[in-house]
């Protein structure tokens, strides 16, 4: 039996605009590949009853989250015909305008890669024990709630 | 007998601590009862249970040095 190999998503504090781009430039030797499709979540500056959402804490239950993301990576690849799959998750605070969630797919041709992206992703949100902490300007806080 | 409760996200403003060791606990249910007695604020509140890493439904027996996670909806992303 071989054992599933557990992957780290989490990134402590944002995810870096030059980490994306690397992970770009790390693909062009893979010639097999003919998309890439990319969806980066940023933390958005809400104003909820007139006050400002400065950043959102991340936090995690990781060794179930890692368990259950193995499986949704799995899921997705027996789903589509992808080259790769890299998902890099925020935990800690993450400042609104930062990046708290990229995830990269790439395929042959664009539809496989456009799709699995997009099934990840919604994978991610409704299944990863992860939780976001709204901070506001006054150091108040609010639980996010993901529609 | 020992059962370590862990408890995530918004639980934590209610518990105001992330973990809490329980002692002579023999099932999930009776856990429930005794985490609503320490803290009523969770009768108000939304949460799956974890025993061990994997959801239960059900009540579930519990052994010793059981690990549990109480987990409101989750929002990432």
């Amino acid at each position: 039996m071989t054992e599933k190999k557990i992957r780290n998503i989490f990134v402590n504090g944002a995810v870096d605009p030059a980490f994306v781009a690397s992970s770009i430039q790390k693909h062009n030797t893979k010639n097999s590949i003919g998309a890439h499709s990319i969806f980066l979540g940023q933390v958005r500056a809400d104003v909820i009853n007139d006050k400002t959402v400065t950043g959102i804490e991340y936090s995690s239950n990781e060794e179930m989250a890692l368990t259950q993301m193995t499986g949704i990576r799995e899921a997705i690849f027996a789903k589509y015909p992808l080259t790769c799959m890299h998902v890099h998750h925020s935990l800690g605070k993450v400042k609104a305008g930062e990046i708290c969630l990229f995830v990269f797919t790439s395929s042959a041709h664009r539809k496989a890669a456009i799709d699995a992206c997009e099934e990840t992703v919604e994978l991610i949100k409704s299944s990863l024990p992860i939780w976001g902490k709204e901070i506001f300007e006054d150091d108040s806080h609010q639980w996010k709630v993901n529609s | 007998m020992k059962t370590t409760v862990h408890f995530y996200g918004q639980l934590t403003d209610i518990t105001q601590t992330p973990v809490l060791e329980l002692e002579g606990i023999a099932d999930t249910d009776s856990m429930i009862k005794d985490l609503l007695e320490k803290f009523p604020g969770l009768s108000q509140a939304k949460f799956s249970i974890a025993v061990d890493n994997s959801l239960v439904q059900n009540n579930t027996r519990l052994k010793d040095n059981t690990i549990i996670a109480l987990m409101p909806p989750f929002s990432g992303g």
